[in-house]
């Protein structure tokens, strides 16, 4: 039995080698059941590994996974009816069919009559229900793929990378599907190396970097936790702006659209800058004051960027 | 065993099939284009008819009588030259294998020979050593040109032969070892059904395992209830169907466009099912050994290519020389020809049942070679 009864995840010392190279070292965490948790980090880091661990498809050098309950490497025929996977990089037979992959996985699941409309709705491919797999772009290929770990209604749904290689708008679409599995009551594990996506969508994270979990929590208590400082932008701001901050003690940084962007401590030095910058007559368009995000505490904790690229923005 | 998933299975792989055009051409129409330029070529095997060209510098009755002679001998047909011409440069120009050369005195010769007296032969006046030589212009170079100067050889001996008034010494009786004549495209057609079971087999057990393998596609379905043995099941039962259509074009295309006279009963469905099992069984391995499908196809092309030729499908194992007669039999391709030809040709059934037995005992090997060296989940 699970430490937790609203666990679905428990996983304890958990650590996979490949001959030389040891993929995951010794990790252990929960997730809870209904919870959306997001195993985050960067490529090679062991996310597939664990992820392919805890459902089914690879098996552990050692360590123990029980996934609703029970030992992935026991009890695997009576754990495959009961959850759903996107393997990375979904792929399906090329000349069938949107539809026609669905009632295929829905018979493997010995589901008789699957509800295929109401699958295709919901990853919002009622357009090409009739197009061969072949046809899909990268986002649709992906969306189908999540509509086929559903078919048998899991209760535990592994999501690895969904979004990897997607353009902005098709992975803000898959957000849209995310969060419809979350209001659906399922539990979610998603594994990313989106930082931003984590902190939008996960209730839990659990950042891994070189095997091993080096952070976790909710976004805001890791963030609290881990960078405790305020990022305040000035906006088109012109040169004298940058000599009068960097002349006050901080470390400002300017891209090439004249934004300013510099860390600080605490609130009270962003109304001391503001001051500062007003009485220099420096001049700039508009502010902005955030906490950090996840990626900036992932630069805390390593000591190396996460990725290149900017934050997507929250679906509606 | 799961029946409904073994159907979702065949249901998902004939679909693919059908919407695939190259996969469709090379199961069944790749088959029957082979069964129609051969069996065409090979049609009228057994009533050759030669291209003649002969010219006549003789221009006299009795050159006129050989020439009508050799026609209607049947095995020529007979062009003239015009004695005016260069005969070697009339065959170069005009890419002749063999022009026959009649000379000048042909007539007067046979008339010493005959001893002919207004058209009356006398044996007093019979010249025994008077002769006449025919010349062959011929190129040494084409192949065709050795059975054709044979036949001439033979009619133009059997013409010396009728000038001598006298009856062969010795005769010949022909006493087929088969009940019945059988013709050329009903030795080919049993070759090409087992070729084609192999090719549909062996691309398949590799386009099962490689390729899908390599899409990630085995690796969804390994989260999912089915099994491999569900799996393979399915696809040895869809490459039966594949092979069964095969054959069934093959055939009707032959009833229908050469008349064949072959024999169909449980041997055919047999041969079939044991050669499925031993080409996926083959392919299941090779995808085991080229993990990459490129290279797995590769590999299955490197061996059914060469097990075509070697086997006996498309010509008789005599006309190889000795030491591809020993490799042709250690091939499971052929054990498949012999047998089919043995059981659709022959009515032989104890051929058939040894080759049966054969291709069975490396079926049954290699298929459960390829079972256990297959992976299906991931496991390591």
């Amino acid at each position: 039995m699970p430490k937790d009864t609203e666990s679905a995840i428990d996983v304890e010392h958990l650590t996979k080698r490949y001959d030389e190279v040891l993929a995951v070292d010794d990790i252990s965490f929960t997730v809870r059941m209904g919870e959306l948790f997001a195993f985050v980090g960067p490529n090679g880091a062991g996310k597939t590994t664990t992820v392919e661990i805890i459902d089914t498809i690879r098996t552990p050098t050692s360590g123990t996974v029980r996934l609703l309950g029970m030992d992935v490497t026991k009890r695997k025929r009576d754990i495959l009816p009961r959850i759903g996977v996107l393997p990375q990089g979904f792929t399906s037979f090329d000349r069938i069919t949107v539809t026609e992959t669905i009632q295929y996985y829905s018979r493997l699941f010995s589901r008789r009559h699957p509800d295929v409309e109401g699958l295709i709705e919901l990853v919002n491919l009622q357009d090409k229900s009739k197009e061969q797999f072949q046809n899909l772009s990268g986002g649709l290929k992906q969306r189908l793929g999540i509509a086929v770990a559903l078919v048998n209604d899991p209760e535990v749904v592994f999501l690895d990378e969904p979004t990897t290689g997607l353009d902005p708008r098709a992975r803000r679409e898959m957000w849209k599907v995310l969060l419809g599995l979350k209001k659906k009551g399922k539990t979610v594990f998603l594994t990313t190396h989106y930082m931003e996506e984590a902190e939008l969508l996960a209730d839990t994270v659990a950042i891994i970097s070189k095997g091993q979990i080096i952070a976790m929590g909710s976004p805001e208590e890791l963030i609290q936790a881990n960078a405790k400082y305020l990022v305040l932008t000035l906006k088109s701001a012109d040169e004298h702006a940058l000599v009068t901050v960097r002349t006050m003690g901080f470390d400002p940084v300017q891209d090439d659209h004249r934004n300013i962007t510099v860390n600080v401590a605490h609130p009270s030095d962003v109304r001391k800058i503001l001051n500062t910058l007003t009485e220099a007559e420096a001049s700039f368009l508009t502010l902005d004051v955030r906490k950090p995000s996840l990626d900036a505490v992932f630069l805390e904790l390593t000591g190396e960027a996460l990725r290149q690229g900017s934050a997507e923005t929250m679906p509606e | 065993m799961s029946p409904g998933v073994i159907r979702a299975n065949l249901v998902v792989s004939l679909k693919s099939f059908y919407r695939e055009k190259s996969a469709v051409f090379f199961t069944i129409a790749f088959p029957i284009i082979l069964i129609l330029v051969f069996g065409t070529i090979f049609m009228n095997q057994d009533n050759v008819s030669f291209d003649l060209h002969v010219q006549d510098l003789d221009q006299t009755p009795s050159s006129a009588q050989l020439l009508k002679t050799l026609e209607l001998d049947g095995r020529f047909k007979i062009a003239q030259v015009d004695p005016a011409l260069n005969a070697a440069r009339y065959a170069k120009d005009n890419k002749l294998n063999l022009v026959l050369v009649i000379p000048e005195g042909y007539q007067k010769a046979l008339v010493q020979r005959l001893g002919l007296i207004g058209g009356v032969p006398s044996t007093a006046f019979r010249n025994s050593n008077a002769s006449v030589t025919v010349t062959y212009i011929y190129d040494a170079s084409s192949s065709s040109v050795s059975p054709k100067m044979q036949t001439l050889q033979s009619a133009l001996g059997a013409v010396n032969q009728g000038m001598s008034g006298e009856p062969p010494f010795i005769r010949s009786a022909d006493t087929p070892v088969l009940a019945r004549k059988f013709r050329f495209i009903e030795f080919f057609v049993p070759g090409i059904i087992a070729m084609s079971v192999m090719t549909s087999s062996l691309s398949g057990a590799v386009s099962m395992n490689a390729e899908l393998r390599q899409k990630g596609v085995i690796r969804k379905l390994s989260t999912t209830p089915i099994t491999h043995g569900d799996w393979v099941l399915s696809n040895i039962l869809y490459q039966v169907i594949l092979a069964v259509i095969s054959a069934a074009a093959i055939l009707l295309v032959s009833y229908a466009v050469f008349d064949v006279s072959l024999r169909i009963d449980a041997w055919l469905p047999t041969f079939i099912v044991l050669e499925v099992f031993a080409f996926a069984g083959i392919g299941m391995i090779l995808t085991r050994v080229a993990k990459e499908a490129e290279s797995a196809m590769a590999a299955a092309n490197a061996i059914m290519y060469p097990m075509m030729f070697l086997s006996g499908s498309f010509f008789p194992l005599e006309m190889m020389p000795g030491f591809l007669q020993k490799i042709a039999r250690i091939l499971p391709l052929y054990y498949g020809n012999e047998g089919l030809r043995a059981a659709m040709v022959l009515a032989d059934n104890m051929t058939a049942l040894r080759c049966s037995a054969i291709i069975g005992v490396f079926a049954a090997v290699v298929f459960v070679v390829g079972i256990m060296t297959t992976k299906w989940e991931e496991g390591k």
